[in-house]
This record gives C-alpha cells, sequence and structure tokens, in this order.
C-alpha cells in the first residue's frame, strides 16, 4: 500500500558483473534500454519496439514494469528463466541483470 | 509556443466533430465530411512547400505535453464511435421511411429523415473520417498497455484490429522485405496493396497468436487469441448496423471498412512504396518515405515522419523530426490522389527511385532493385 505513495524518481540497475557491475541510474518513465543508451552504453538492440528481441537480458533481481506482453517475442523457457526486453522494461525498484555486453563502451562515466 | 505545438494537431479531432454534426443536421450537411476531404486536399497541395522542424525548448525538450495528447486520443475512440452512431441513426431512418422534414431542438433545427442521395454522403463521410482512425491507432499501438488496448478498439471500429500486432511485431521488424505485407514492392498499385496487405497482417497476426498459444500449451481457438478477440471487437458494429439498417446497413458498413482500410493501406503504400531493405540488416532512415510538409505533418499527427519513427519506433509524434530520409516533397492528400491513378503514381516515383537507387542504396539493396528493372520494372 505504501508503495502508492512512493515519490522514487529514478531506480539503479545493476548490470553484470556480482561484485563490481556496472550501475545505470533509470528514471521513471524511462525504459531500461533507452537509460542505457543514454549512458553511452553499448546495450545490443534493433527495433526499440519490442518485435525483434535483440534487446534482451536476465532479470536476476527486482521488479520491471512491462510495457508489452513479452510472451511474442520470448519463449516459454526464456520468460520462466526470468528474460525481459529492456526495450520495454521500466523499473519498479532496483534491479540486477545480465546482459551480453561483449562490446562494452563506456562514453562517459556511470 | 506550447500552446501553438500541442493545438495544431487537433484538425481531425475537431473535423471529426464537424463531419458527426453534418450528419446529425442532415440534409446536404451530410456531405461535409466529405467536402472537408476536399478543401483539405487543396490545402495540402498548395502548402507543398512549408515545412517545421520539431520545435524544442532552450533544455532541448519539446513542447508536446503527453497528458493532452494522449487525452485526446483517447478521446478519439467514443469520437469514432459516435460517428458509427449517427450513421447508423441515419440509416434506421432512411429504412424505417421517416418521412424529411425539419425538427427543433431548443433554437437549433435539423432535417428529419434522410434522402438516398444524402445517405450516400453520410456513408462517405463517415467512411473518409472512420479512416482517420489508423493515425490514432498507430501512435497508440507503441505505447504501453493501455494505449495498446485503445489502439486495438479503435481499429476494431475499421474492423482492423489485427493492425495494432501486425504493426509492432510485422511492419517494424520486416521493413523494406517481402516478409512485410505492409511494404509494396516497385510495381504494384495501391488497389491490389490494400488487398494484400490487409490479408498479409491478419494471418501474420494470427499466425503469431497461434505460436504464442502453442508455446504455451494453450489451443488456438480460445478468447485469449488476440486475433479472435479483435474480430469480436468488431461485432458491436456488426450488431449496430444490422439492427439499424438491415441489408443496407450491412452494405454502409462495407462501404465504411473498405474505404477506411483502402485508407490505411494507403497510407503503408505511400510510406515505403518500391524502397528495399536487405534481410537482417538494421531499419535505416532510407527505408521509408518522408511527408512531412506542414499540413499533412499537423493533420495527420507526425505519422509522414516515417524514417525517423521507424528507427526511433518509441518516439512519441510531437518529437518526430525531419532525419534527412527520402522525401516525396509533396504531402499525404496530394500523393494520395496520386496513386489513385497508378500510371500518374509511377510516372510520378520513378525519378525518386532513381535518386534512391543511386544515392540511398546499398550495393545488395541496389542488386535488388536491378532485378525488378531486369522484368521491366522501372518504378
Ligand atoms: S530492441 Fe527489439 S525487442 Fe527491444
Amino acid at each position: 500500500m505504501f508503495g502508492l505513495f512512493n515519490k522514487t524518481k529514478e531506480h539503479t540497475a545493476y548490470i553484470n558483473d556480482e561484485s563490481s557491475p556496472v550501475t545505470l541510474k533509470v528514471e521513471k518513465g524511462k525504459t531500461l534500454l533507452n537509460a542505457a543508451l543514454s549512458s553511452g552504453l553499448d546495450w545490443p538492440h534493433r527495433c526499440k519496439v519490442g518485435s525483434c528481441g535483440s534487446c534482451k537480458t536476465q532479470l536476476l533481481a527486482g521488479k520491471i514494469k512491462p510495457q508489452i506482453d513479452f510472451s511474442y517475442v520470448l519463449n516459454r523457457n526464456e520468460i520462466a528463466d526470468g528474460y525481459v526486453l529492456a526495450c520495454q522494461s521500466e523499473l519498479c525498484s532496483d534491479v540486477r541483470v545480465k546482459v551480453n555486453l561483449d562490446n562494452i563502451k563506456k562514453r562517459n562515466k556511470l | 509556443m506550447r500552446f501553438f505545438v500541442n493545438a495544431r494537431y487537433l484538425i481531425v479531432p475537431v473535423s471529426s466533430l464537424v463531419t458527426i454534426t453534418g450528419i446529425l443536421l442532415g440534409g446536404i450537411y451530410a456531405w461535409l465530411g466529405v467536402a472537408l476531404f476536399g478543401v483539405y486536399t487543396v490545402i495540402d497541395t498548395v502548402t507543398k512547400d512549408i515545412r517545421f522542424r520539431a520545435e524544442k525548448d532552450a533544455n532541448g525538450n519539446s513542447y508536446g505535453v503527453k497528458v493532452f495528447q494522449y487525452l485526446v486520443m483517447y478521446i478519439m475512440l467514443p469520437v469514432f464511435i459516435l460517428l458509427q452512431l449517427v450513421l447508423a441513426w441515419r440509416l434506421y431512418q432512411y429504412t424505417s421511411g421517416v418521412p424529411i422534414g425539419t425538427a427543433n431542438i431548443s433554437i437549433f433545427s435539423y432535417q428529419l429523415g434522410i434522402s438516398g442521395l444524402h445517405l450516400i454522403g453520410a456513408t462517405l463521410s463517415t467512411a473518409l473520417w472512420a479512416g482517420l482512425g489508423i493515425i490514432y491507432g498507430h501512435e497508440l499501438s507503441h505505447n504501453k498497455k493501455e494505449g495498446f488496448f485503445v489502439s486495438r478498439l479503435i481499429m476494431a471500429l475499421s474492423g482492423a484490429s489485427h493492425f495494432t500486432y501486425a504493426h509492432v511485431y510485422n511492419h517494424h521488424l520486416d521493413l523494406g522485405h517481402e516478409d512485410d505485407p505492409a511494404t509494396a514492392p516497385r510495381g504494384r498499385n495501391v488497389y491490389w496493396h490494400t488487398w494484400l496487405s490487409h490479408v498479409g497482417q491478419s494471418k501474420f497476426s494470427y499466425d503469431l497468436e497461434r505460436e504464442k498459444l502453442n508455446n504455451q500449451g494453450k489451443s488456438t481457438l480460445s478468447f485469449k487469441n488476440k486475433w479472435i478477440l479483435g474480430y469480436l471487437y468488431s461485432l458491436p458494429s456488426v450488431f449496430l448496423f444490422v439492427w439499424a439498417g438491415g441489408l443496407l446497413g450491412v452494405a454502409a458498413l462495407i462501404a465504411v471498412w473498405a474505404i477506411s482500410n483502402f485508407l490505411l493501406e494507403a497510407l503503408n503504400f505511400m510510406g515505403h512504396y518500391g524502397l528495399i531493405r536487405q534481410e537482417g540488416h538494421p531499419v535505416e532512415h532510407r527505408h521509408s518515405w518522408d511527408n512531412d510538409n506542414v499540413f499533412t505533418s499537423w493533420f495527420f499527427i507526425e505519422i509522414g515522419r516515417q524514417g525517423d519513427h521507424h528507427v526511433r519506433g518509441e518516439t512519441y509524434f510531437w518529437e518526430l523530426d525531419d532525419v534527412g530520409a527520402p522525401n516525396y516533397g509533396i504531402g499525404y492528400f496530394s500523393l494520395f490522389v496520386l496513386t489513385l491513378v497508378p500510371f500518374l503514381f509511377r510516372k510520378f516515383v520513378k525519378r525518386l527511385l532513381e535518386d534512391w537507387d543511386e544515392n540511398h542504396a546499398t550495393d545488395e539493396e541496389r542488386l535488388v532493385a536491378d532485378k525488378f528493372k531486369s522484368i521491366g520494372i522501372e518504378s
């Protein structure tokens, strides 16, 4: 119930490595992907409308608010394993996620 | 500036209300919706060289007010319902033989009963403005859950609820490739495209649901199937028109749906005609045609900024901008008139496609264009 009065304007996403994760501030109303891209992270993506699946990430802890139904793009196993589409996810709490950032480039210090 | 930027997108809402009022008044006013289309075609044509960029404040933020624009888009659902209701009312009067005469509500007078000719006017007016549902159905298809649902309902009023899923999961992914039924290849005319695109998108939406439900171990034949649900959402319109006009009502509804879907598919047709993208390669600005002269932009709530929209699909319409995508140089109204005469349209687009092949296409895309040319399809 107190969640109703929760005025938190942003949450933090801890990305990958458990001991020294990349941290990302995600403003309310912004998707995880957009926050990552505007922070200079080279997060994989293609369509940004939830249809290609290339931005998928595994949610290890925390809660997100999905903007669309993921089951058109992610299969049953992926959903069971906690995969979400970053371009269609807003954060409801701080989260820990795993994503393949092979070409991670930090243009800005996060 | 904030007022101006937000108010300029109210042309369709206000014109829809004028159209509804015209049908309510009856007589010659039933043709108001058709007349407005004619007037707007002229305005669009004479303002073809006036363009605006997306205006931003000193901090780089758009002047668009999200709450207001969403409110307008949501309110358009009852407006489109009202449009069908007033046509159904006129159909009911016609089929039940209400004599033509004058009636008054307070100081306002309107025509009671309607002639066959003016009923045709009311049907055409309804069809043309119902077809504009696409601009809101399209914008809302890209947004949060409730917006997506409103999009489905708006499109269901034209029997095209499948559009919302097909647009996001098919068109945005497969654009410019033969897997996208909404992209018209060179040589196709708008009439043929309407059928192929409509049926193709509906089939895609059905297959998408079947696959999803199969994945979940559920039956395709269920109320969880959004393709089936979409058509069920259209049933109230069918019941309304059958009740109001029997067979004539069915004919009127078919006319409304045929014309509104024709407008929808004409927009798809114009948006990507003849452009080519190699499968698996990213969608770029060059894979869409922009139509961004002032009247088209404001009337169609920037749906003509296709280049930007397809690369930044999550972006609100009032933030879309000129990104240097290929541009027809004329607005949607003028271009639509050209598409109605396939020979003229192909003549018009030939030079533009030659330019695209030369200056925008990759080598692989040019190879596909050459294949079209080798079988005699130049544009
Ligand atoms: S970028 Fe395509 S699904 Fe997220």
